[in-house]
């Protein structure tokens, strides 16, 4: 599952991204092992806003694409 | 007296963490803004004394997520933080951190700490912390970080002489590093420590990496894969230990808000109708609510031109005030009313965190034009006027799109069209129906459309063709709803207005007097500035000569000599063809109507029937719509860019293809 599927509202954890990501989602506290949140989306689900670290950050539907999530009960 | 070195204090901290607003009290209204070296971005500084024979030189640093570039905002910071040049160096830094969100903030300013500088750590948003209930073990963090930690407030000022007196104490912290890279990284960065021969590790950790991602030094060895990331994920870790032990915060009393305004304003139907409401709010506050003090503006210039003809004997010198230095700087002052509106507006949605969720909102809509969300309001002030919607590009971090942005404005139709569209459709547009609307009205709002569309065309042309360098990720923050501070929103219109004023004003008055000059010499005859009327027959002009040299270029367009005269004495202002009109028709007052009446009973020698037909008409038209006829916008674009190349090159450009559209459309239509 990957970061892009996340239904509105729900919750999952960041898996092991891969390393061509930019680095300022890291920096912005979007890593590994956090917990993220679908809070709103643009129409088409894109761009995305998520909260993470208590930042919301917003992204585009591609990028969402590439980070890997799981469910939180799988921690 | 001697210059005495004033301490510098460079402001550092993630955007949206109040660090204008305490910049903003720092300093008081004694800001100056200029440029970075050799970039376009803005660089806010400002003097103030801080203690008896402490002048302190505080700079607005851009907002970062951390050290490390990512973008240009990143870079400055950075080079700022690494200068070592005596006069350059940085001697102080105020750490910003937003109280309610402190975890993110930590993580830039723990690599501020470890860059060895003096540096303070102000919390903000205390006032919010208090209400929702959290706090902070200010002095055990700040033993743990060995820099002070103080709480303020900018809105009442509370910790404002703690912070000065602390920064002015403040020391290298003895706590570092905060950050220790493991294995290969490390090694790497022993090697590099050792060819830079520089002693801090986090300092040749920074340097080292920004070094090999330009690719510039080709004696670097290549880091390591993920020293960043891995960077990123200590830190984080560590900032996370300091917040368990000294942060607590009440989870019944931390109700946010901005998550339930959130479900309104970014609504995918509300917020659009929201976003419209306050764009279509703009529109019709940079229109009526700036008529009256610009008619007022325009009336004392009038009254002072006139009183300066009455009292100084008739001559060259009355002429030239009157007629050339007056009317420049009213083409300067008549601006201020519009810039000062648009950037109150600017600065109330970028105080409130409402301009995030306006990019948010627009991003899918504007992406393939390659400009983002902030770009709307650029687009929607340019049809009142592009001057204002020019500067207010400086707010967007992006310089591609603001590059875009700059290049596509003047398409857009401004105010100083419509007089000019006005006559041009009452001459050669019927005052019939079609479908059920008025074809006058429907031809105007044509023209609108043409305007945002011709812009988006071209943005998006420019979007394919320009080498894209690597743009920047698009990962925004939303920050959470504030009530705006009244002190930043009017700072930022002074700033704005003075530097429209001492900068593109400088111009703007320099091109009215240089086409006043060629309006009132001509090469044959001796100018007589002694009478009422223009010191010689326009024709006569060295403009009136320009016109008619360029007949035989204007004449696949169908514009005679007189309307070639008028298209180029309109580059002072579009506005300005329908004076030069009258004119060139002896009318002697400048209604509409009168002037519209002659110039309908003007007959082409040629065919003998009335010389503006509807191929004429419609080929001035669009030639209006596409030419960049404004003087004023030709400044503004010199100043913003820092760049007259550019403004050359858009002139000719936006001017080439009104030529190549008004052909085609005459040829088409003839």
């Amino acid at each position: 599952m990957f970061l892009s599927d996340l239904p509105l509202g729900q919750r999952a954890i960041v898996l092991q991204t891969p390393d061509s990501l930019p680095v300022k989602l890291f920096e912005m506290g979007c890593m590994p092992g956090e917990e993220i949140e679908l809070v709103f989306a643009a129409p088409f689900q894109d761009p995305m806003c998520f909260r993470v670290q208590g930042t919301l950050i917003s992204m585009r539907r591609d990028l969402a694409k590439l980070i890997p999530i799981t469910s939180p009960d799988a921690r | 007296m001697p210059d005495k070195k004033a301490l510098r204090i460079a402001l550092v901290g993630r955007p949206n963490t109040g660090k204008s607003s305490l910049f903003n009290r720092l300093t008081g209204l004694n800001q100056k803004v200029g440029n970075y070296p050799g970039i376009t971005m803005e660089r806010t500084t400002g003097l103030a004394k801080w203690a008896p024979g402490v002048l302190a030189e505080v700079i607005d640093l851009p907002g970062v997520y951390s050290l490390h570039a990512s973008s240009t905002d990143e870079e400055v910071v950075m080079e700022a933080l690494l200068q070592e040049a005596p006069e350059e160096r940085i001697d102080r830094v105020i750490g910003l951190a937003d109280g309610t969100n402190l975890k993110t903030c930590l993580f830039v300013f723990s690599q501020v700490l470890d860059l060895g500088l003096p540096a303070v750590l102000a919390v903000t948003m205390r006032d919010e912390m208090e209400r929702r209930g959290m706090e902070l073990k200010t002095e055990e963090l700040a033993a743990t970080l060995g820099c002070a930690v103080i709480l303020v407030n900018t809105r009442t000022g509370e910790g404002l002489d703690a912070l000065r007196e602390a920064v002015l104490r403040a020391e290298p912290s003895g706590k570092l590093p905060f950050f220790q890279p493991g294995g290969l990284h490390l090694r790497w960065l022993a090697q590099v420590q050792e060819d830079q021969s520089m002693a801090l590790p986090y300092r040749a950790w920074l340097w080292g990496l920004k070094e090999a991602q330009v690719g510039k030094s080709d004696r670097l060895q290549q880091p390591p894969p993920r020293a960043r990331t891995d960077e990123a994920i200590q830190r984080y870790r560590q900032v996370n230990q300091w917040l368990r032990a000294f942060f607590v915060a009440d989870p019944v009393k931390d109700r946010r808000w901005t998550a339930r305004l959130d479900r309104v304003v970014v609504h995918p139907i509300w917020g659009s109708v929201i976003l419209f409401g306050l764009l279509f709010l703009l529109f019709q506050g940079l229109f009526y609510g700036s008529e009256a003090p610009m008619n007022f503006i325009d009336d004392q210039l009038a009254a002072l031109s006139t009183w300066l003809t009455d009292h100084l004997p008739s001559g060259f010198l009355a002429h030239l005030l009157s007629h050339g230095v007056v009317p420049g700087i009213a083409g300067v002052l008549m601006f201020i009313p519009q810039i000062a509106l648009l950037f109150a507006f600017i600065s109330l949605l970028e105080e409130s965190g409402y301009m995030a969720r306006v990019v948010f909102i627009m991003d899918r809509f504007m992406r393939p034009f390659g400009l983002s969300g902030k770009s709307v309001v650029p687009m929607v002030s340019g049809t009142a006027c592009a001057i204002p919607a020019i500067m207010s590009t400086r707010n967007m971090e992006n310089s591609r799109e603001r590059f875009l942005a700059i290049a596509v404005t003047p398409l857009i139709t401004c105010s100083a069209r419509l007089p000019v569209y006005a006559l041009l459709i009452g001459l050669v547009i019927p005052n019939s129906a079609w479908m059920g609307m008025n074809l006058r009205g429907v031809v105007l709002l044509g023209l609108y459309a043409l305007g945002f569309v011709a812009a988006l065309a071209g943005s998006a042309l420019l979007h394919r063709w320009m080498p894209a360098k690597k743009t920047p990720a698009f990962l925004l923050e939303m920050p959470p709803y504030r009530w705006p501070q009244g002190r930043n929103v009017l700072t930022a219109v002074w700033n704005r207005t003075k530097s429209f004023v001492t900068e593109a004003g400088k111009i703007i008055l320099a091109i009215s007097i240089i086409l006043w000059f060629l309006a009132s010499f001509g090469p044959n005859r001796t100018p007589d500035f002694t009478q009422e009327r223009a010191p010689l027959p326009i024709e006569e002009s060295y403009i009136g000569y320009a016109g008619k040299a360029i007949e035989p270029v204007m004449a696949p367009l169908g514009f005679d000599w007189k309307v070639s005269v008028a298209v180029v004495s309109s580059f002072v202002a579009r506005e300005v063809f329908v004076g030069t009109m009258a004119t060139l028709y002896s009318v002697d007052d400048e209604d509409n109507t009168t002037i519209r009446a002659q110039m309908a009973r003007e007959v082409n020698p040629r065919t003998g029937q009335p010389y503006f037909t509807l191929a004429v008409g419609v080929s001035l038209l669009l030639f209006y719509a596409f030419a960049m006829q404004c003087a004023s916008t030709f400044a503004v674009v010199a100043r913003e860019t820092k760049s007259y190349r550019f403004a050359v090159i858009q002139f000719i450009v936006l001017g080439a293809l009104a030529y190549g559209v008004a052909w085609i459309a005459y040829a088409m239509l003839v």
